[in-house]
Order: C-alpha cells, then structure tokens, then sequence
C-alpha cells in the first residue's frame, strides 16, 4: 500500500509517494540496538541521544534531550501495540535519521494503551528538510508499525540485516 | 559545552518548531493533548533569555522563518557566505553567540 502525503495540504496536486522500503534509508547499522539498556523513559531518551551523539548525527545531546522530553509533554509517542515513535526537529541535526531500539521486557512509556513499549524508532530531523520528507516519513513509519505482522517480526530481529530486510518487506 | 544562551535560542527555535507541526503530527494518529505546555514552556524560556537576543530571534525569525541556521563546510547554510576565520574559531569553541555578518541569522556548528 502506498501513503501520498501532501506537501501542502492546500495543493493536491504537490504529493510525496512513500513505500515502506523507503525508510531503509534513514536507518543505519550504528543506529540500532536490539537490547536496550534503559529502564524507563528518561533512561530511553538518554540512551538514543547518546547514540546519535556517539555517531556524529548530533553535536549536542542536551539539545536533543530537551527536544524529546519536551514533545512527550505535547501526549505519548507511544502508540501503542508495545511501539513508541519519539520525533522532532531540531536545529542540532544535520539530517533526518532513525534510531531503532528493542526491550524485550518492556518500558514504561505512558503510551495510549498504556502497554509498556518494547520497540523504538526514535525520529530526528533538521527543521527544514530540503525534500520536506519529515512528516511522510513519520506517516508512513507508522502506518508500517500498525500491521501486526511487522510489529511481531521486529520484535524478533538480532541483526540489522534482518531489520532492514523487514523494511524492504523480504521477510 | 555548548554556550548557554545559544541553547537556549536554539530550545525556543526546536520548541517554535515542534509547536508549528503540531497539527500535521495529529494527522499522522499521534495523541497531541499538551499545546499550552509547550506555550508554558516557551514563554518560561523567554523569561530566561536577555532581552537583546530575543529581540534580535523574533525579528530573525520574521524575515528569514529559521532565526538559527548551521554552517557546514565554513559556509552560512541562511545566505551561503563564508563564514571568516576568526568567526569560526569563536564559533566552534562555543563560547558566544555568533551572526552571520552576511544575513545576521545567529549560526550553529555542526561539527
């Protein structure tokens, strides 16, 4: 299934098409972590801040740190279904990537069901991307994680190779 | 570590922003309840920065959308001039707030 996003929604005529193997792109190996070590929210935001600062996608992890902490006050990012997908734009990112991170046991999220979240795409983007390719990403990434059948395959990846082999929609 | 007034603008750009796409991250399915908490947490960041350089971010911010751009490659990604030498130096060690002496847009690096 294909999502158009509409650039603007007052002209129908400017559409993205998105296809789940599109997300491929914005996710790399050093972005992803199938056992996370933290233990509640605050721990979660820490940890992926420091990855992306770890992997030069960020300078400053304060930055960020704020940025996540301050959307979640906006509602959960935690849909729902065990996954959580924290997002914003900042200034401090150069360009959009995603983290991915897996707790077999679960974290308390706060999500809307309130499950504790056992996946994590952690959305990071520069406030003005040069293909406005933000907000379809995000739809699309959702859309993905609301088909059961993706939701319980990554729960089962070890290996980015598989993960990414979900994406591309092969496995 | 990165100057604290810079942060700061850079917390109230990233909060402008996130309160602008709240609308179309609701269209996604996200539950989007506290808007006046990112108000209340922007008009706290107000509180907190000097008058001259929220002045100096709110009239950036009408003329240009984004008060704060990044230099890549000692370039201004605002209006794309180089940046001179003795501005990146003072630019990286973080120490001040830096405009770019071409647009005025106050600069962040990257790197």
């Amino acid at each position: 299934m294909q999502v158009v996003w509409r650039k603007n929604p007052k002209n129908s005529n400017e559409g993205i098409m998105m296809e789940s193997k599109d997300l491929t792109q914005f996710f790399n190996e050093n972005l992803f972590i199938p056992d996370l070590k933290a233990q509640s929210k605050e721990a979660v935001f820490d940890e992926f801040s420091s990855l992306f600062v770890e992997n030069k996608v960020i300078r400053n992890k304060e930055i960020v740190l704020e940025m996540l902490t301050k959307r979640e006050t906006l509602g959960s990012t935690g849909i729902g279904d065990e996954v959580a997908v924290p997002h914003g734009r900042t200034t401090a990112a150069i360009k959009m990537q995603i983290a991915f991170g897996r707790s077999d046991k679960g974290i308390e999220f706060n999500a809307i069901d309130k499950k504790p979240i056992k996946l994590f795409f952690v959305v990071i983007a520069p406030p003005h991307d040069e293909n406005n390719r933000y907000l379809p990403v995000l739809g699309k990434l959702v859309e993905m994680l609301h088909e059961n059948k993706n939701r319980e395959k990554l729960k089962n990846v070890n290996t980015f190779e598989e993960f990414a082999e979900i994406l591309d929609g092969e496995s | 570590m990165l100057n604290k007034q810079l942060e700061m603008l850079v917390a109230l750009q990233d909060l402008d922003i996130m309160i602008k796409d709240v609308e179309d991250v609701k269209q996604i399915g996200f539950e989007v309840a506290g808007k006046e908490k990112l108000d209340e947490a922007r008009n706290e960041l107000l509180g907190k920065l000097p008058k001259p350089l929220l002045f100096n971010y709110e009239k950036l911010k009408k003329r240009y959308k984004r008060a704060i751009v990044p230099v890549k490659d000692d370039v201004c990604l605002g209006c794309f001039m180089h940046v001179p030498t003795q501005l990146i130096t003072r630019g990286r060690s973080d120490q001040s707030v830096i405009n770019c002496e071409g647009c005025g847009r106050v600069l962040y690096w990257y790197e």
